[in-house]
């Protein structure tokens, strides 16, 4: 099992990196309608939930705990103006369930924008909603989100986490990296991103249990650090997670001294604004496992019995 | 054998030789290797070596068949056997696969050059990590036999979600020779999960590999074997 601290630090460093360089969360206001308004709010809506974790986890040092307020407080007060961007996007466009999607985690922290609850309770009780031609892992999201915010999912989480590849549990070798991805976002929504480890059922967890190690070995070599991190959540999510050491040794190396983690292989260069782009995500994820990961250390610590 | 540092003409000469076998598995006739040896001078150490390299598996389809091998395929077979003892100081998977051969000329009663050997030393296998041991179950896939007990076959037995995740790990790397030599070891273990899914697995590999006679030869055994044609 790796060294706790190892895993902890690249959590340290990864909510310093995304502190220092908070003002790569930004909205366009302006954008191309092609591109749409709404793009650009899932960064925002990300830290939001990985900030969410690290209160809930309550393995934050002070540093970091304080770090991830004060990160929370900027985004929702400057990049989403008080809430309000998030009701002119839904005003853009007022089907669209991403306004919802990155207000649920500010609210679950404390945040209010009553607007967005309206219209958020207004398209729940429309067809068009649960008729929503999103993939079959961003479905069980939607309807996993109604449920934490209060509402009857539409459609139940069961129905539509039957859709997803995982809860098929296909052969493990025609896993690709798309597919790698809804495999990981399919127990983030099922566990609450990470906070219910119950609500994986038992036959996918053993067979997470089965083929994660090779997974996780195959990525770590090729050296994809976003999807490597993001399975590493999904370890830390398991009844028995393994806390890989080679490869969280190798994820701890791959992160920059000023905690910036690369998506894949070495870090981008060129304009500030393109890197963070690139690599805020994979950051965030960085702080995402580490927070898991130390979490469910502890706990084992906490369960070990003195030899 | 491991193929690591072999010469093209080597290679293609393993292939052919390996071709021949998976002729002869699926109902072919069994003489290109034989007509292999036919040729003389420099070419005919060639395919001794390229028979040393196939190992065991080259009398494969009578093992499979309990049928008496061609006798030129015998003599060279016997030949690759002597010209390539191992040294002292040999990789373990060299030391088994020509193990392997003798225990297959003792098979089918067949006298076996030089002094008899016991079993090579099989505790580099069991302290394995389960990317070590499939790569080199692999490579000793012409050990994969049932009814053939082997220190090897034990602790492949004991591990068979290691060698499943071997599996998984080949079919991911492209690496269809191995992926085949761990298939045809799983085909014989208990115990392997069944979201593997081992047989749409093994027709994959086929597929995706099998222009290589080396990874049809695999396949091709496994399949036999799964469908039950050992004597």
């Amino acid at each position: 099992m790796t060294d706790t601290r190892l895993i902890h630090t690249v959590g340290v460093h990864a909510l310093e990196w995304l502190w220092s360089h908070r003002d790569g969360f930004r909205l366009e206001p302006d954008a191309d309608p092609e591109v749409g308004l709404l793009e650009r709010f899932k960064p925002v809506g990300e830290l939001a939930l990985v900030c969410e974790v690290l209160f809930r986890e309550g393995v934050a040092g002070a540093r970091q705990a304080q770090l991830a307020r004060q990160l929370i407080d900027h985004v929702w007060r400057e990049t989403l103006d008080g809430g309000r961007m998030l009701v002119r996007g839904q005003r853009t466009e007022p089907l669209s369930p991403i306004p919802f999607e990155v207000y649920l985690p500010f609210r679950e922290l404390g945040y209010d924008q009553p607007e967005v609850e309206r219209a958020a309770r207004l398209n729940h009780r429309l067809d068009s909603w649960s008729a929503f031609e999103g993939t079959p892992t961003r479905r069980l999201g939607l309807s996993a989100f109604q449920r934490r915010f209060g509402l009857t999912p539409r459609p139940p989480e069961a129905d539509a986490l039957a859709r997803t590849w995982l809860a098929r549990t296909p052969e493990p070798w025609t896993v690709e990296g798309h597919i790698a991805y809804a495999v990981t976002h399919t127990v983030f929504h099922l566990t609450d991103w990470g906070e219910n480890p119950d609500g994986l059922p038992p036959h996918l967890a053993d067979y997470l249990a089965l083929w994660l190690p090779v997974w996780i070995d195959d990525w770590l070599d090729l050296q994809r650090w976003d999807l490597l991190g993001e399975l590493l959540v999904v370890d830390a999510c398991l009844p028995r997670p393994t806390l890989d050491e080679r490869a969280w040794t190798a994820f701890a190396a791959a992160q920059q001294a000023d905690g910036a983690m690369p998506a894949v292989h070495a870090m981008p260069e060129g304009d500030p604004g393109e890197v963070f782009d690139i690599v805020y995500h994979s950051t965030l994820v960085a702080a995402f496992a580490s927070v898991l990961a130390s979490s469910r250390a502890l706990t084992e610590l906490a369960h070990a019995t003195p030899s | 054998m491991e193929q690591s540092g072999t010469s093209p003409l080597l290679l293609g000469t393993v292939q052919d030789v390996a071709s021949g076998v998976v002729s002869a598995l699926r109902g072919g006739d069994h003489a290109r290797v034989a007509d292999l040896a036919a040729v003389d001078g420099g070419a005919h150490s060639l395919v001794t070596a390229a028979v040393r390299v196939v190992g065991a598996d080259l009398l494969l389809p009578d093992v499979l068949r309990g049928t008496p091998p061609d006798d030129a395929e015998l003599a060279l077979f016997t030949k690759a056997v002597q010209a390539y003892p191992p040294r002292r100081d040999t990789k373990p998977t060299v030391a088994w696969s020509h193990w392997a051969m003798r225990r297959t000329l003792r098979r089918l009663d067949a006298p076996a050059p030089g002094r008899p050997v016991g079993e090579p030393d099989g505790s580099w296998l069991i302290e394995a990590d389960w990317q070590f041991l499939t790569q080199q179950l692999a490579v000793l896939a012409a050990l994969a036999l049932p009814t053939q007990d082997s220190t090897v076959f034990r602790v492949a037995r004991s591990r068979p979600v290691d060698v499943a995740r071997g599996f998984v790990r080949a079919v991911r790397r492209r690496d269809w020779q191995q992926a085949a030599g761990a298939g045809r070891w799983l085909t014989l273990l208990p115990g392997v999960p069944d979201t593997l899914g081992l047989e749409a697995g093994l027709d994959f590999v086929e597929l995706m590999g099998g222009d290589d006679p080396r990874v049809a030869l695999q396949v091709e055994a496994a399949r036999r074997m799964r469908a039950g044609a050992f004597v």
